[in-house]
């Protein structure tokens, strides 16, 4: 699926490798200049060890001592190859039996005639013993160089074992990598090809890939059950919207046959503000289900806030024959939206408006209880099913008996929204008789309490 | 008044252009807002109504570079949004009043009048008066014929935007936004409901009704006959 070049598990499996490389040729290098400089100085040891015993033997017993020493040494055969010379100023071997040329005083390599080996490079130290004697003592560097060839050899064997182990290691944890990432990416393309309800799979080790692949199955659950809420909700705008439409154009094809009159034009505007209306509603809801709102939360004044609702609501139940009363706590306060509050307040409290008889009390209490803030509206009326309490903030939920009250079914629906935007809930709950809604909100965190005054 | 209309909705734009013209308007169509900038920056115009999604330059583009310009009249913008933080980017941007559509025009045309009246600014009141309706703002006191009458403090804010309507027709909404601070339309009339309340307290004693319901719109001050 994926090409050899483009592939990242590749790259970065052979880039492991030929960091590897590096460091093995880079510690080569260091072994070989180590064992050079202190092989060196080992051969310039013993050719300077040598050297200056047979000075002391010219010294003690001149040229005729020196000679017997050095035939001596080159009968002894023990030592390793070493060779010995001296020289006279016109160039003639006088002893010893080193093939070379008169060389220079000093440390010097020197190239000299091995009567078995031919041609050969040996180590030598020249020194001048007096004006007539020259002295060569060489020793053979053929064992040192050796020992340089099998360092390098061992590296090279060492790197091309590596390279091979590593080479093997790239292609083995490419394609582990590759066909990790295929599992997801298959899934993926099986989701893009319409399978929605198909998962990445997890394996049991719970490592990194099954880390991610768990996380993108949450955002698939997310997406899903939001694919799920618009499905769900389009069909119910579809649903909720032919029914005004279809009473709209009966109205508007009675006011073609009768001439347009002015009496069914100004119903046919009222019935188009009511789907508008729905509309907004719906609009408000998916608002504030986005969560966007958040951005642009104050603390909200909620005593004076409900105070103020009460106060406005109050005649408004007394023009419909039911009554309001409130207890609401001093110095509440929310971190929130003013106006959605105030609109989930308003809903609750006009659902208990015109979902109950002439005669109701409703009551509104608001109330801090440990971290959160608690707003109930309560009535004493007939209430609701026990069995229907866990739909009616569902959208366009209606009871069937009130099916024919005005209302669109979406005002708990806000109502909920609003509460889950605070990260508070509704609880809808048998208030025995009655119905009892409660927003239970967070307060703030740093809680003022000593924000007595107005 | 001479309005520059800029809308690029052809439709709304003749609604908007022929209502105004009705009310004796003089009415001027932009079409796009770079037009829209043009013809406010030559200021000829008492007041404009710009809708937010213009193409070229956008409504609220329009109006921040109109006030950049130094140009004050009134500006209504009109947007189909009707998103909770529009209304508040909007009045920043430096628009006067924000009205969602779909509108009613009598909702625009309420809207066009106050602003109309807001210019030039007021001098400092302390007092409306509306036959024989006295309201004194510094002591919020309301009195008719000399009588004291017993007002809520709600009730007196309805009184107070009717009167500086000056005659002229406040919507319901418009009475919503000032008095009760509310941008939402609740399902329950509690507009009505207050202004019956004052209604009564005014006319106590059978005193001719001074306010006057425009049905389906909002309320006026009756003027004298």
């Amino acid at each position: 699926m994926i090409s050899w070049p483009s592939s990242a598990a590749y790259r970065i499996a052979l880039a492991n490798f030929a960091a590897y490389a590096v460091g093995l040729v880079l510690l080569g290098a260091i072994v070989f200049a180590t064992t050079h400089l202190v092989f060196s100085r080992q051969l310039d040891g013993m050719v300077t060890d040598e050297s200056q015993e047979l000075q002391r033997s010219f010294a003690n017993g001149g040229e005729q001592e020196l000679a017997k020493e050095i035939a001596a040494r080159e009968a002894s055969k023990s030592a390793r190859k070493m060779g010995y010379a001296v020289f006279a100023p016109d160039g003639r071997r006088l002893y010893g039996s080193l093939q070379a040329p008169r060389p220079p005083t000093g440390h010097h390599s020197i190239i000299f005639h091995d009567p078995v080996e031919g041609k050969d490079e040996a180590h030598a130290l020249t020194v001048d013993l007096s004006p007539r004697d020259r002295l060569v003592v060489a020793v053979d560097s053929d064992w040192f160089e050796n020992v340089q060839n099998i360092v390098v050899l061992i590296f090279s064997f060492a790197f091309v074992g590596a390279l091979l182990v590593a080479f093997g290691g790239a292609i083995v944890l490419g394609s582990y990598l590759q066909r990790r990432l295929n599992a997801i990416a298959s899934s993926a393309e099986a989701i893009i090809g319409g399978d929605i309800r198909r998962r990445m799979p997890i394996g049991p080790r719970n490592d990194e890939f099954d880390q991610v692949a768990a996380t993108l199955n949450r955002m698939l659950d997310r997406i899903e059950g939001l694919l799920d809420n618009l499905r769900q909700v389009s069909s119910d705008i579809a649903h909720d919207l032919r029914t005004p439409l279809a009473r709209l154009r009966n109205h508007l094809e009675r006011g073609v046959d009768e001439g347009g009159a002015a009496a069914l034009l100004s119903d046919a505007v009222r019935q188009v503000d009511e789907v508008l209306s729905l509309f907004s509603a719906i609009l408000r809801l998916s608002e504030v289900e986005s969560r966007e709102t958040r951005r642009q939360f104050t603390d909200v004044d909620v005593t004076s806030l409900l105070t103020e609702l009460a106060e406005s609501y109050a005649a408004a139940f007394e023009d419909r024959d039911r009554r309001l009363l409130w207890t609401i706590e001093p110095n509440l306060l929310v971190e929130g939206d003013r106006e959605l509050l105030a609109q989930a307040v308003i809903n609750l409290l006009e659902n208990a408006l015109r979902h109950t008889p002439v005669g109701t009390a409703v009551r509104l209490i608001a109330a801090a209880k440990g971290r959160s803030v608690r707003i109930d509206v309560a009535d004493n009326g007939p209430g609701v099913p026990a069995t229907e309490l866990p739909n009616i903030t569902k959208r366009f939920a209606r009871l069937e008996r009130s099916r024919k009250t005005a209302g669109h079914g979406l005002g708990l629906s806000l109502v909920n929204a609003v509460a889950q935007l605070h990260d508070g809930k509704l609880i809808m709950s048998d208030a025995g008789p009655g119905l009892c809604a409660r927003m239970q909100l967070p307060r703030p965190k740093a809680s003022p309490k000593s924000a007595r005054a107005a | 008044m001479n309005i520059l209309v800029a809308e690029d909705d052809d439709d709304t734009a003749q609604f908007i252009r022929r209502g105004l013209a009705e009310l004796g308007h003089e009415v001027v169509v932009a079409t796009n807002g770079v037009e829209a900038m043009q013809r406010l920056s030559r200021a000829q115009h008492e007041l404009a109504i710009v809708d937010r999604m213009l193409p070229g330059l956008d409504g609220l583009s329009v109006v921040r570079q109109t006030r950049t310009a130094g140009v004050d009249i009134p500006i209504l913008v009109l947007t189909a949004l009707g998103r909770i933080d529009d209304r508040v980017t909007g009045l920043e941007a430096g628009a006067d009043d924000y009205l969602i559509k779909p509108f009613a025009f009598s909702e625009l045309a309420a809207r066009v009048n106050a602003l109309a009246r807001r210019k030039p600014a007021p001098q400092q009141q302390t007092e409306l008066e509306h036959r024989g309706i006295v309201l004194d703002l510094l002591r919020r006191e309301v009195a008719r014929d000399g009588a004291p009458v017993q007002v809520q403090p709600r009730e007196f804010r309805l009184l107070e935007e009717l009167m500086r309507g000056e005659g002229k027709i406040v919507t319901r909404t418009m009475l919503l936004e000032r008095v009760w601070n509310y941008h939402f339309d609740p399902q329950t009339n509690i507009v009505d409901t207050h202004i019956s309340r004052l209604r009564s307290k005014l006319n106590h004693g059978g005193k001719p009704d001074l306010i006057e319901t425009i049905r389906g719109v909002g309320y006026r001050m009756a003027c004298g006959d």
